[in-house]
Order: C-alpha cells, then structure tokens, then sequence
C-alpha cells in the first residue's frame, strides 16, 4: 500500500496502471481514442493530485480520480460512448488476419462479450469492469464510486445478469 | 425459502462473510435454482475475465506535453531580484562605460569591473593596488 505521496509518482502511476486505466475506459467504451484521452487526463490529475494524496487506499484515490475524469469527460463531450466495436477492435491489433479458426472464434466471442456490456446500465458496466476487468475488491469499487459496499455488490450481481441475458 | 440473489455473485468473488459462506453452502446443497444461477453468473464472470487486456498503444504512455516537460522551478524572490540587478548592472555599465574601455565578461564578473565601469578614474592599476592593500600579495 501507499503510505504517503512520496512513496509514489505520476511516472510509477503511469508504469504500474496506465495498461488497467486504458482498459478501464477501453471497455466502457469500446474506443481507443477515449481510453487514450482518459489515460492521460487521469496522469495530469495524478501529477496534481498526488502532493495532497493522505497515506489512506491508494487503489481507491486513484480510480475515483480515474472514474471522475471519465465522467467528465462523457459529460464535455455531451454523447453517448461509442458502440463502433469491429474497426476499434481492428485498430488495436487485436484481430490478426489471417487467423486460425479457434482464435477467430475468441475473437468474436469477445466482440459479443464487449458489445453485451456497452449495452448495460453505465453504473452497472462500470462495477462489472471494474470487479472484473480491473481486478478491485468491492471495497475498494466503493471507495473509487463513492457508493455502498452493499450497493458495489447488487450492482456488480445485476450487470452480470444482464450480461447473462444478452449473451444467451 | 429465500434464495440467494446477490449472494451469489459476492459468493464468487470471495467477498461473503464467514457466516454469509456458511449459509450459501448450505443453501447450495438444497437448491437447483441457485446452482443453476451460480452457473450462469459464473459463465458472465468468466465472458467478462476472459477478454484481453488491451495492450497500450505506446503514444499513450509518451502523455501530454504538460506532463513530459517538467515545469521549471519557481526561483526564489531574492534569485529573481539578484537577477535583475545584475541585468540592470550591465546595462548602466555599459551606458557609462568610458570611451575606449572596452568591457569584457570578466570586467564583468569581477568585482571591481563595476568600478572600472562605473567610474573613469578608477584603473586596473588602482585595482591592483587595493588587491595589495586588502592583503592578496600574490597580485
């Protein structure tokens, strides 16, 4: 754990999770340019951040101030996130072609996947990603959506399934 | 009966209390309806689990210029103060330098090059006689 703001810096923030804040706003959204923009929104309010930061839960701190930028940023731009899936998806190098048969499959297996969650509820998208792509522990989901633990949980319980009924 | 719900899903994630694991386990035993939901819960979890993590592009870790470039540090009132003075020194020496003395940077960083500057009837060999005087008989 940080203990204090000297224990850490925007560099270790951006080393140490800028893969699991790029994939946090990467699966809310389904757009690499947002998840690009939200990363470094999120260093900028780290570097600043950091000097006030109390010793406390760091994984916390810094997935409100992650969750707050994305919020802001959804409320600028005045729209909804995107669901143009297939050409992010070829954009990121994640479809290679040509491609065996099973990794092909994978592959729309995850579009599905990724297209039944742009579908949920936003506060239930966000506690099923953050749960389960981010890896926090609902105390720590809490801490950075600023909400019940008891909440955490029904929230992370009805997006999966919706996610269930989606996915069939 | 009442099912499990939400328990379900706490339950997968390790989150349950050790009373609320003694109940689920016990409710599991008896319930189809709750297996068979714990199933589908499971199934969503690891949909969701299972999706790559997406590999950062490496223009998003290069962050914005306001980052990348660190600010420079504010310098102290007395840093900025001294730096105006000399910057002012050098303009009025070189206003009043006389005729024909030509200034150098090292008339400049010498403490007696502001007399020489300043002051026409002050020479390099007064300079050396006060070098004496102050005790520098290496001059």
């Amino acid at each position: 754990m940080v203990e204090t703001a000297s224990d850490i810096t925007w560099e270790d923030v951006a080393r140490v999770y800028g893969r699991k804040i790029y994939n946090f706003a990467y699966r809310l959204t389904g757009n690499p340019d947002d998840a690009h923009d939200l990363v470094q929104e999120v260093l900028l309010r780290v570097r600043r951040g950091l000097p006030s930061y109390r010793p406390g839960s760091f994984e916390g701190w810094l997935w409100r101030i992650t969750r707050n930028a994305f919020l802001d940023d959804v409320r600028r731009r005045k729209r909804r996130p995107t669901t143009a899936l297939p050409d992010e998806l070829d954009r990121t190098g994640l479809v290679s072609s040509p491609a065996p048969d099973e990794v092909l499959a994978s592959i729309r297996l995850g579009e599905d996947v990724q297209k039944a969650l742009l579908d949920l509820p936003y506060e239930f998208r966000e506690a099923v990603v953050l749960c389960d792509i981010v890896g926090l522990s609902y105390d720590e989901i809490a801490r950075a959506v600023e909400a019940p633990i008891g909440t955490v949980r029904s929230r992370i319980h009805r997006g999966r399934r919706m996610l269930r009924e989606r996915l069939g | 009966m009442s099912h499990l719900g939400e328990l379900l899903s706490a339950h997968l994630d390790g989150e349950l209390s050790p009373a609320e694991r003694r109940r689920v386990a016990e409710h599991l035993e008896d319930c189809d309806r709750c297996r068979e939901e714990l199933d589908e819960l499971a199934s969503a979890r690891s949909a969701v689990r299972s999706l790559p993590m997406v590999e950062v592009p490496a223009s998003v870790l290069g962050l914005p210029d306001e980052v990348v470039v660190p600010l420079p540090r504010r310098k102290s009132f007395w840093a900025g103060a001294a730096a105006a003075a000399a910057a002012v020194f050098i303009v009025v020496a070189s206003i009043l330098a006389p005729d024909g003395t030509a200034l150098t940077p090292q008339d400049l960083s010498d403490p007696f090059g502001a007399r020489v500057s300043l002051d026409p009837g002050f020479t390099p060999t007064k300079v050396a006689q006060v070098r004496v005087a102050t005790g520098d008989f290496a001059e």
